[in-house]
């Protein structure tokens, strides 16, 4: 964004206040047309399918943010969509391209429900959750570190190699679902169901887990190892130009490596909560398209932490929507992917002033 | 080899005229009241510093940029050149400096994207038309080879082919010779002489007087978007009046001294001993190459580009891992850039855009990425220190540059050169060295600089200095080394320096 | 027929949408733009060839439906990155996500309904050649003609001006623009082709392969396609191979069952991606100084985050 550029200082003056207003006005103003935009032809395919739009956003409207039991939800979908959209921040800041979040997060719940089944109902549950902890931030780190290494070590660019190790995660998933670890000879085939035990405690008074505490606590930290930490800055050098970074002594090798496995340990977290907290149990739809959904929301909030949570809580909310059309309106809720993408497209295409040339 | 324009009392019309251009941007006024001429069978060389407006100038010439006021003539007919497609269609061809052509590309692919005819590519006729075109113009071309594989300036004859293969009688050479070593330029002036008698206009722009005397029949000199002097004849003026209508003030002889620092004993400030040393394309571009420099003299190491010199500034930067041999700092190995740079060495590079600018960082953050230990604070940086000491090293070189918080990417090349000189030059170092130090700076900037290295010279430290300009390392070297196909073919002490000399060298003469 | 005719068989079946999958997304990034959207585009062109193929009885005005579905998303995509100076892989997710979306939407209605697809073929003569004949010849007339595509894309890309103007937006930009083209259109043109071209093979898929629609039935076929052009390193008769070696990689899991042997399904599928990533490895370095120049600055820029 050109209007407002680098970080932005309270205005003391009046006469700046103003100033800043009158910049931040066309901005305001084509956010809304944008987001209009999307909401209108939302509709207008609403329309063709023969439901109302107006009944449907009423009804979604009601449903998600009226009744608590969804907006908990919205808190609880949100969680791991701010850690995977951090798992994406983080290694950008590197000049890396995380596209693999999805199977991260599938191998972190892999993970964990392994230490869970090997482990078992015999340990302390606080002992068990940290095992589950650990597992998965190790496995999902190590899962985007087979990425760096072969960045590293044979140029094959992170953003293919995490597309495709997202589609041999999921693979292992279905493999252990379907035979070591199937529950079942019948019926849907997933694990066993974790006991209460190994399900991630909930804030108090609420039905949303601790994980979104983790969020938020995790948000502050990545936006404090980005842009007030020494490692923070040698990884903005090395993704703003590796060569010069390597021309200054930085040891470029290891700030990639370190930043796409924080990345990979943050999407494995989010599949540990999703395992402990969401899903209880492995399915075949474990983390359906999360990774993805999480990729998205780091751009629309442009890489940044804070602004990752209200992207998140924006999508999850739409994510708590779409079930309501399904509910309510009869719309299919994958649907809901529709207005999340039209949302997406005002705007990356239609936000900001200046138009590239190719 | 000037002739007098004799053709021009055959012809009526000049091929080109520009009237009274003028181009401002906004605040920039990038060019005002322009006027020169051109004739058939001409050679004009167009001479001015950077950011004198040449390119601007060329640019309304050939249509990418449209007058604010002024206007162009073709053979004696107004001619309004919208469109590089325009320019084209008046016969005006433009050579780029970059030589707009695809690597990827064989020489006939790229004559076909200029030449639009038919859907599909006939390209074996089109190599026959080339190689019949490259007789009747003296360049020698190769149809199938891929302009990847070809020199600098094997490119620049097949861009100016393809240029006069579309029919251009106008051709404009864009800083031609800047990658060229002496015997190419020559080769190339042979090319325009030929053009010139074969009645094509020539319009060359440089900023190398010598050049200027050599080629042109006339010459247009501009100087702040202004022409100071129009259609002249080079010999009727002296260099001194030359570079002053380019500079606007006389600009004094480079005061150099000899070495006053020079250490002959203890550890050599660089030393390389018997370097192999693999490039890019997997070719051994450094071939048992020893080169010692003492603490407190200034060596240039002349050649042609591709020679070696930036493999042999990499690896004397640990940038670059040797095959065999080793590299040392005032007596520590080096291995990596950290090495380098804790043995005290310091570096300009040669494309500092490409090389040293982080995008969205500012001047400040790069200044801390010196090589030194970061100025800390708790687990961060301490960016008050870090801009005070800016602001010291930018007081200490006197070469005055943007304020702290600018973004790197958004200054200009030459601008974003001066934040690299201050940084690797504003503290003492054992080892400078520095890579086309001058590209892109304006003479006053390029004096300052030279003074500068030579300073650190005399401080005692050990300055490599790669440069294409010999006129520049004779002036400042104690002496140079000849590189050429990855040796060292020669070397030149200061008391025998000599063009003839080092252009044989640098094309694998014997000394 | 005998197991291995059968797997290869099958492998050149399933290997058809991908192939022209690839094709496409060869030209597009020939052109110097990636397109991860291309995942979309096969399931738009799936759903749009299978709902106008139940709407008319007639398979090939289903092609041309999902050639267009295809291609629109596709353009969809070409206007925000080139246009609108998206990034590209944003734009491509998103686009997916659309599709992915609107095929829920609008095709729920069609889930279990029967459809005229593509019906098997043999080609006269050929297909009784041995060996040969059961594999390539005994298939349906859409993939008959991806045999043709291949060749077609090829002449077009390196015979003819359209395809030299395609690959110089790849290469060199700016050497597009020094002769008058504009970069951005042909950039568009190359990305909704490549579009076009993913619907063909999206609607291979839903007519021909399966014959049935489901929610996302492309199943990261789209992302394969992907991949496979760049170990084929954009060149269109590497990109038929390699569609047929992962056609059959997938088609090996459910022949073998048919013939009782107990095998892992699951580490089958893996196979393709597995298979890319040690191709791309090993190739390594020189995979990436091949590719088209434009499209290295796309891999080695960083997202920028403003």
């Amino acid at each position: 964004m050109t209007a407002i550029t680098g970080d932005l200082k309270l205005p003391k003056e009046r006469g700046k206040a103003q100033a800043w207003a009158i910049q931040a006005l066309p901005v305001v103003v084509r956010w809304v047309a944008a987001l209009g935009g999307a909401l209108l032809i939302f509709s207008i395919l609403l329309m063709i399918k023969g439901t109302n739009p107006i009944d449907a956003y009423s009804d979604m409207w009601s449903s998600t943010f009226q009744r608590s039991a969804s907006v908990e939800e919205i808190f609880t979908r949100m969680t791991p969509l701010v850690l995977a959209a951090l798992a994406v921040a983080v290694p950008a800041r590197a000049g890396l391209t995380n596209v693999g979040g999805e199977g991260q997060i599938i191998m972190g719940g892999v993970a964990a429900c392994g230490a869970y089944l090997f482990l078992g109902d015999a340990m302390a549950p606080a002992v068990l959750l940290v095992a589950m902890i650990a597992a998965s931030v190790v496995v999902g780190a190590l899962w985007a570190g087979l990425a760096a290494v072969l960045r590293l070590a044979a140029g094959v660019n992170e953003a293919i190699s995490t597309l495709l190790l997202n589609f041999i995660a999921l693979d292992v998933l279905l493999f252990l679902i379907y035979q070591p670890w199937r529950e079942s000879r019948t019926g849907q085939p997933a694990t066993q169901e974790l006991t209460d035990l190994a399900k991630l405690p909930v804030v108090a008074g609420t039905a949303v887990n601790v994980g979104i505490v983790v969020a938020v606590v995790l948000v502050v930290a990545v936006q404090v190892l980005l842009t007030r930490t020494r490692w923070g800055f040698r990884v903005s050098v090395a993704g703003g130009n590796a060569e010069a970074a390597r021309r200054s002594g930085l040891k470029v090798a290891f700030l990639v490596l370190s930043a796409l496995m924080i990345g990979g340990a943050l999407a494995g977290l989010a599949g540990m909560i999703q395992f402990s907290g969401v899903e209880y149990k492995l399915r075949p739809s474990f983390g359906h398209q999360l990774g993805y959904i999480a990729f998205l929301a780091c751009w629309l909030a442009r890489h940044k932490p804070f602004p990752i949570l209200l992207a998140s809580f924006v999508f999850a909310a739409l994510s708590v929507g779409g079930d309501s059309l399904q509910l309510d309106s009869g719309v299919p809720a994958a649907s809901i992917y529709v207005l999340t993408a039209l949302i997406l497209i005002a705007v990356l295409g239609f936000t900001t002033p200046r138009k590239k040339t190719s | 080899m000037t002739t007098e324009p004799a053709a021009r009392s055959r012809h009526r019309q000049p091929l080109l005229e520009v009237l009274g251009l003028t181009k401002h941007f906004g605040e920039v006024k990038a060019n005002t009241d322009v006027s020169m001429e051109v004739w058939p069978g001409e050679v004009h060389a167009l001479v001015g510093e950077n950011g004198a407006g040449k390119s601007t100038l060329l640019k309304m010439i050939y249509g990418v940029y449209h007058p604010d006021r002024g206007q162009l003539m073709v053979d004696g007919k107004e001619a309004p050149i919208g469109s590089p497609a325009d320019a084209r269609r008046y016969g005006i061809g433009m050579v780029f400096q970059d030589l707009r052509l695809v690597p990827a590309f064989t020489v006939a692919e790229n004559v076909a994207l200029a030449m639009p005819e038919g859907m599909t590519l006939k390209l074996g006729r089109l190599a026959d038309e080339i190689t019949a075109a490259s007789e009747k113009f003296g360049l020698a071309v190769n149809p199938a080879a891929k302009v990847g594989h070809l020199s600098i300036g094997e490119r620049q004859r097949v861009e100016i082919l393809k240029v006069l293969m579309t029919g251009a009688r106008l051709v404009i050479l864009d800083e031609p010779t800047s990658v060229l070593a002496p015997s190419e330029v020559e080769a190339l002036f042979r090319v325009v002489d030929h053009l010139r008698g074969q009645g094509f206009g020539v319009v060359i722009v440089t900023h190398k007087l010598d050049e200027v005397r050599t080629i042109a029949d006339r010459a247009t000199v501009l100087r702040g978007g202004r022409t100071v002097m129009e259609n002249v004849v080079p010999s009727d003026y002296t260099n001194a009046q030359l570079i002053e209508a380019m500079v606007g003030r006389s600009v004094s002889d480079l005061e150099r001294g000899p070495s006053v620092a020079l250490v002959e004993s203890g550890p050599a400030a660089l030393e390389l001993l018997g370097v192999d040393c693999v490039g890019d394309k997997g070719n051994l571009a450094l071939k048992g190459i020893s080169v010692t420099i003492r603490p407190g003299e200034l060596v240039g190491i002349a050649g042609v580009a591709g020679s070696g010199q930036r493999e042999l500034c990499e690896v004397a930067l640990g940038l670059r891992k040797p095959q065999r041999g080793t590299v040392q700092i005032d007596g520590h190995d080096v291995r990596t850039p950290a090495d380098a740079m804790e043995a005290g060495a310091a570096s300009i590079p040669e494309d500092p855009v490409a090389d040293s600018v982080v995008t969205r960082l500012n001047v400040v953050e790069h200044m801390v990425l010196n090589g030194r230990p970061f100025p800390s604070r708790r687990l961060g940086i301490d960016w008050r220190t870090a801009r005070r000491r800016t602001d010291e090293e930018n007081d200490r070189l006197g070469l005055r540059i943007a304020a702290w918080n600018r973004r790197v990417s958004d200054l200009s090349g030459g601008n974003i050169q001066r934040v690299v000189l201050t940084r690797e030059l504003a503290i003492a170092s054992t080892l400078v060295v520095a890579a086309y130090p001058s590209r892109g700076l304006d003479i006053a900037n390029v004096r300052r600089t030279q003074e500068i290295l030579l300073e650190r010279r005399d401080q005692g430290a050990g300055v490599l200095m790669v440069s294409e300009d010999l006129d520049e390392l004779m002036s400042v070297a104690d002496r140079i080394l000849v590189m050429h196909d990855g040796h060292i073919s020669g070397e030149i002490d200061s008391a025998d320096f000599d063009r003839q000399k080092i252009g044989e060298l640098m094309i694998g003469g014997a000394a | 027929m005998s197991l291995i005719v059968d797997v290869l068989s099958g492998g050149v079946r399933g290997g058809t949408s991908i192939m022209y999958a690839g094709l496409g997304e060869t030209v597009s990034e020939r052109s110097g733009v990636i397109n991860l959207g291309t995942e979309g585009s096969m399931l738009v062109g799936a759903l749009g060839a299978y709902a106008v193929g139940v709407e008319t009885g007639n398979p090939w005005i289903g092609v041309l439906a999902g050639a267009a579905a295809g291609g629109l998303l596709a353009l969809l995509h070409a206007y925000l990155v080139v246009r609108r100076g998206a990034s590209q892989f944003a734009s491509g997710l998103t686009l997916l996500f659309l599709a992915l979306g609107l095929t829920s939407l609008f095709g729920a209605s069609y889930v279990g309904q029967p459809v005229v697809g593509f019906d098997k073929w043999d080609v006269p003569l050929l297909s009784d050649i041995p060996f040969v004949g059961p594999i390539f010849f005994q298939q349906d007339p859409l993939l008959y003609l991806s045999y043709f595509m291949v060749p077609l894309v090829w002449f077009v890309l390196f015979k003819t001006r359209v395809g030299l103007l395609i690959r110089t937006a790849g290469e060199r930009s700016d050497s597009l623009t020094v002769h008058g083209y504009s970069v951005r259109t042909w950039r568009m043109i190359a990305v909704t082709v490549g579009g076009c071209l993913a619907g063909i093979g999206g609607a291979h898929l839903s007519t021909a392969y399966a014959n049935a629609w489901f929610e996302n039935m492309v199943a990261g076929r789209g992302f394969i396609a992907v991949a496979l052009v760049i170990f084929a390193v954009w060149s269109p008769f590497r990109v038929m191979g390699g569609a047929y070696l992962f056609g059959t990689a997938i088609a090996l899991g459910p022949a073998l069952q048919a013939r009782g042997y107990e095998i892992n399904q699951f580490l089958l599928d893996a196979v393709p991606f597995v298979l890319t990533l040690v191709v791309l490895t090993v190739l390594g370095k020189k995979t990436l100084s091949s590719s088209p120049a434009e499209l290295k600055r796309v891999f080695e820029n960083a997202p920028p985050a403003t």
